[in-house]
């Protein structure tokens, strides 16, 4: 027993997934190091320091990697007492956004704490996981009750309207409501319900996209509505929403099979507006071609798999959905991002993980990791 | 145990790790998807994209602009240079990044520069993606440096708050002395190019070379950006003297002022203009003629009015009758003009009257025909003619302006009382061949080359040998029957008394880089002997008769003080007996050693009675008096007490303008009393001189055996009156008022070709 014992300890303490660590430095270095050559060239012409992004993205990507340090030593079970402090947290996060919010680019989605930038939809996208990972493994088999799936389903459609509301921002609460469907498909034996809802979500999108191409010209539609119809023509709407879109496609295009070389692209040069954000894998493949491209794209999908990996070997069901939200959250926004930069989708504004600008995603996206890596950490241990 | 923590513990089922397989599958689809979409674009679009890309660069970008040289004075006054003046642009899409940025920024627009805020508001409404706007053009660096301090990172008052504004840099000519020099100078037009005078002429020299900022893609087809900085242009330094330009236009401006509206609505005259030259470099010490422009606004069509108004090819519009010397601008005729109407009279009030316009030069002329003879030894300069007031030459009679007959006329009195009989008996003895042939030396009908833009072509304007009859020879030798231009006449004359050496005339003598460096002296340039020394000398001794001697017909030229020398000119122009006049007086100073000539043509003043060559020696004694002193050359004539009291004057008005400036700072009340006294101290001078001149003839001409002397003189005019024809004759030349000396010669040979403009005949 007491050999049993030390045995499982050495092998416990053994386990730390080298391959997803090095994949993620290895994207936020990779990451750190586009942003610089696709924002140089603004941040010089807007602030007078081509290192402006640059240097706003390092901070929070080493506070992120010092939260994902800590929290792949914090016990993931604890998440489990703390889920409803962390979703209520987040909702006030997002409420605050009411009074407080800073407005940029024409809205409201950035709070200011201690001269930080702070993205409450960010926030929000962990404690959909944290929270509906403890229901579900609460939940066990009532899950396919009636009761049980409005338990798990009505806080997580009121977290996804609050921040389309609030903040104004759609793909968020698609994405949060995508992982928490995610997590609930794994969580379910059955197939049909998830076959029934994707192909009648699908047939619903693809009736309001005929029905908002077929009255275009009406002035009282959203922005929404003509981001679609730049979508589906962007050479048509070249001077209006087709125009990011556009210039990302001739990026694309004008970068071949190896790229124009690191820190040659041209249409980061005012072209693609705000490059460094959504667009980013654009410039990445204009710079490094279909080649580089696909590198990223592999990338993503080592680290997706060695997610799978650590949840199909994770000590109990809650760390098993932790990591499934975790690799839904990632996934699908990488696959939305790529799927917006080469017009497969409609413009919605989804960043890419670790690369993309932006502070509190990345924060929020390693402390996401770091949670994994306390999943795998504790892989093998039966208690 | 191992049951209670199963029971507890929910573990990872089978199904569900297929279902997490399931999963990844899709996103893995979904990656291959992607992927394929990533390669198909770059297979078929990606040329056309590529092609777009490098279409979107924009490789021209932006020229920077250079700064034109300056034109400068001998003594390195600033008569013109460029001043860096900047656009304010607004970006509307960078302004309206954010909220917070739009009212500190109209706020601080609207402070600074006078702009209106709904007006910049309605724009930014109507543009909010516009991101070039010119709200406010060239203004000078001390009206936005305030601004600029507003949105330079890291001076004291900067706002981060403003947004969106930034200045574009350019330059504007400015001329600090405005109208001073006009015709020289010239002006620019908005693109930088050089119109009239030294601007047109030096265009090359004062452009400098556009910088570039521009983009280009190397062989890896990425864009490089490269700037080559612009080159300022060059500074010239001109021969001309702020001084005496000034005081030579001052006088214009006098006599305009006293003769403007005076026999005809319009200016003094026609044109007025006057040279001053240094006779031993060929240097252009000052010029000028009336009506002038302001350079900084040579589209004010008030400098137009008073002017003759001319047709599309620059004639003159005749008036009804002969009589009429032209159709006079007023501000009625300036309303209803056409833009091409407008844009004609403005070309004939910016063209130089005194390189550009041609005229018949009168008596002017007879120092050279004198010097021909001289020179060619046709005459020893002894003989002595007699003049009877007329003489027939190829059956025309052609009379002398004293149609009473001078008498025995020695060659040196046939320039001093300007007898043209005498010198059609030089020019019968010279002949056609050598009269025309020096008449080339003398530079008449050639160009002077002189570095001004628009110097009139005069070639064809005087007579070949073989075409010229003897009454055109005769006509010639009084200055009449070819055309010159003032230019061309007054350096000929520089040559007669310099000792013979035909200068180039120049104003420009030197050209410096803009850091300072010289990079051409301009040197003085003898293009030809003219005459021998000898000659000149004799012409010097003949011509200081003209003022000097008892019968001299310049001595209203006599500056206070000095003796010069020179000659009058009285020019009939065509159609004869049209009873216009060009009259002019060319002289040189001081009279025994000759250093600087001047040259003054007033072309048909504005009075009843025209050929008066009193018009222009009152302007050269006005000049002179200042200039010479000026020019420190020490006075050698006694000054009689009105002379004393005249200089006395003079000077008080000098102090009295002093006292205006003084005065301005202390209150305007007192300036404008002051002004008051200053402009009668002014007309009075006026009187003095004129009341000065007229008194010196009675005194002076005592000697003279003139038949006209004997008539009874008209009280109010002070003519002396005909009693035989009733007609008045001006006492100092015996001249008959509105007798012709010249037959009315039909087709009067390249006078007439030339310039139908003006065309004269001999005179005093």
């Amino acid at each position: 027993m007491e050999r049993f014992k030390t045995l499982r300890k050495e092998k416990a303490e053994s386990y730390i997934d080298y391959s997803m660590i090095f994949i993620i430095l290895f994207l936020l270095a990779f990451g750190l190091v586009m942003l610089y050559s696709t924002s140089s060239y603004e941040a010089n012409l807007d602030f007078g320091d081509s290192a402006y992004y640059f240097r706003h993205q390092l901070i929070p990507t080493l506070i992120g990697l010092g939260g994902m340090v800590l929290l792949s030593y914090f016990p993931y079970r604890f998440f489990k007492n703390l889920a409803l402090v962390i979703y209520v947290g987040a909702l006030a996060f997002l409420f605050a956004l009411i009074p407080f919010g800073k407005v940029i680019n024409g809205a409201k989605r950035w709070l200011n704490i201690a001269g930080f930038s702070v993205q409450p939809a960010e926030i929000c996208k962990i404690a959909a996981i944290i929270f509906s990972a403890t229901i579900i493994a609460k939940l066990q088999k009532n899950l396919m009750t009636a009761k049980g799936l409005a338990v798990t389903l009505v806080p997580t459609f009121f977290m996804a309207i609050l921040v389309y509301k609030i903040t104004d921002n759609l793909s968020s609460g698609v994405i949060i409501l995508g992982i928490v469907g995610l997590m609930l498909f794994i969580s379910t034996p059955n197939y049909k319900p998830y076959i029934i809802i994707a192909v009648s979500g699908l047939g619903a999108c693809a009736a309001i996209v005929w029905f908002i191409s077929s009255s275009a010209g009406n002035p009282e539609m959203g922005f929404r509505s003509e981001r679609i119809l730049a979508w589906l023509d962007p050479n048509a709407h070249a001077s209006g929403k087709g125009f990011q879109t556009l210039q990302a496609l001739y990026a694309i295009g004008s970068g071949g099979i190896f790229g124009k070389g690191l820190g040659e692209s041209m249409q980061k040069m005012g072209f693609i507006p705000e490059a460094q954000n959504d667009m980013i894998f654009s410039i990445i493949c204009e710079e490094l071609g279909l080649f580089g491209a696909i590198a990223v794209m592999l990338m993503f999908l080592i680290l997706i798999w060695r997610l799978m990996i650590i949840a199909n070997n994770a000590p109990d069901m809650f760390g098993a959905l932790l990591v499934i939200g975790v690799m839904a959250h990632i996934s699908i926004q990488v696959i939305l991002n790529i799927a917006v930069v080469t017009n497969t989708l409609p413009n919605t504004g989804i960043t890419l993980p670790f690369i993309s600008y932006g502070g509190s995603a990345v924060i929020m996206q390693l402390a996401e990791i770091g949670i994994a890596l306390n999943v795998a950490r504790n892989i093998g241990r039966a208690d | 145990m191992k049951q209670s923590r199963s029971g507890k513990k929910q573990k990872f089922t089978i199904g569900m790790k297929k279902k997490l397989v399931v999963l990844f599958t899709l996103v893995l689809l979904a990656f291959v998807g992607l992927g394929v979409r990533l390669i198909l674009i770059t297979k078929n679009n990606g040329e056309e994209y590529e092609k777009q890309v490098l279409s979107q660069q924009q490789y021209d970008s932006t020229s920077l602009p250079f700064r034109r040289g300056e034109i400068l004075d001998a003594n390195n006054t600033i008569l013109a240079y460029s001043e860096k003046v900047y656009n304010v642009v607004l970006d509307a899409k960078l302004l309206l990044r954010d909220d917070k940025y739009l009212e500190p920024t109209i706020k601080a627009l609207v402070t600074h520069f006078d702009l209106d805020a709904g007006e910049i508001r309605s724009y930014l409404k109507d543009h909010p993606s516009s991101q070039y706007y010119v709200l406010a053009k060239k203004l000078p660096y001390d009206q936005i440096s305030a601004f600029q301090e507003l949105i330079t990172p890291g001076s004291d008052s900067y706002d981060a708050n403003i947004q969106g504004i930034w200045f574009e840099s350019g330059y504007v000519r400015k001329y600090p002395n405005g109208s001073m020099a006009c015709d020289v100078i010239g002006f620019t037009s908005s693109d930088n190019t050089g119109m009239y005078g030294l601007e047109e002429y030096y265009n090359d020299t004062l452009s400098g070379t556009m910088g570039r900022e521009y983009g280009y893609l190397n062989e890896d087809s990425s864009l490089e950006r490269t700037t080559i900085p612009a080159t300022d242009g060059d500074n010239i330094v001109t021969t001309i003297d702020g001084n005496l330009q000034s005081i030579v236009e001052k006088h214009l401006k006098e006599f305009n002022d006293t003769y403007k509206n005076n026999a005809r609505t319009g200016n003094g005259a026609n044109n007025v203009g006057c040279i001053m030259m240094d006779i031993h470099t060929g240097d252009v010490l000052a010029m000028a003629s009336y009506p002038n422009f302001d350079l900084n606004n040579p589209r004010d069509p008030q400098a137009l009015i008073g002017m003759p108004a001319v047709d599309e090819k620059g004639n003159k519009v005749k008036g009804e009758s002969i009589y009429d010397s032209g159709v006079y601008i007023t501000e009625e005729m300036i309303e209803n003009f056409s833009d091409e109407e407008l844009y004609q009279n403005y070309n004939a009030l910016w063209k130089n009257f005194c390189i550009a316009d041609t005229y018949e030069p009168g008596s002017v002329a007879k120092p050279f025909t004198v010097a021909t003879g001289l020179e060619s030894g046709s005459i020893t300069g002894n003989e002595v003619y007699n003049c009877t007031g007329v003489l027939e030459v190829g059956g025309w009679p052609i009379h002398c302006h004293n149609t009473y007959g001078d008498g025995y006329v020695s060659v040196e009195r046939g320039i001093e009382i300007s007898c043209n009989v005498a010198m059609m008996y030089i020019a019968q003895s010279i002949g056609n061949g050598t009269f025309t042939k020096f008449q080339k030396d003398f530079g008449f009908g050639l160009k002077t080359n002189i570095d001004l833009a628009g110097e009139a072509r005069t070639e064809g304007l005087t007579y070949n040998a073989a075409d010229m009859t003897s009454s055109d020879l005769a006509t010639n030798s009084f200055g009449q029957g070819f055309n010159v231009d003032m230019i061309e006449m007054i350096t000929g004359f520089c040559s007669l008394i310099n000792g013979g050496y035909y200068y180039e005339p120049h104003v420009v003598k030197k050209i410096v880089s803009s850091s300072g460096a010289t990079i051409k002296n301009i040197e003085p340039r003898v293009l030809r002997q003219t005459v021998s020394a000898s000659t000149s000398e004799k012409i010097i001794q003949y011509c200081n008769q003209v003022v000097a001697g008892a019968e001299g017909t310049g001595k209203t030229a006599r500056p206070a003080g000095y003796m010069i020398g020179g000659k009058t000119g009285t020019a009939q122009t065509l159609p004869r007996k049209n009873q216009q006049y060009v009259v002019s007086f060319m002289g040189y100073a001081p009279a025994d050693n000759p250093q600087i000539a001047i040259y003054v043509v007033v072309d048909r003043p504005n009075t009843d009675y025209q050929p008066d060559a009193k018009y222009a020696t009152r302007i050269v004694r006005a000049v002179l008096t200042e200039a010479l002193p000026y020019l420190n050359y020490p006075m050698t004539e006694p000054l009689s007490d009105k002379e004393q009291q005249e200089l006395m004057e003079l000077r008080d008005q000098m102090v009295t303008t002093a006292n205006i400036e003084e005065a301005a700072v202390e209150g305007q009340e007192g300036q404008e009393g002051q002004e008051g006294e200053a402009a009668e101290g002014e007309e009075g001078t006026e009187e003095n001189q004129e009341a000065a001149a007229e008194e010196e003839q009675p005194a002076m001409d005592g000697p003279r055996s003139s038949i006209w002397e004997t008539f009874e003189r008209d009280p109010s005019t002070g003519y002396y009156i005909d009693p035989n024809t009733g007609a008045m004759i001006i006492p100092e030349t015996g001249t008959v008022i509105g007798g012709d000396d010249l037959p009315d010669f039909d087709g009067d040979g390249p006078g007439s070709e030339g310039n139908a403009d003006n065309t004269a005949e001999g005179n005093p």
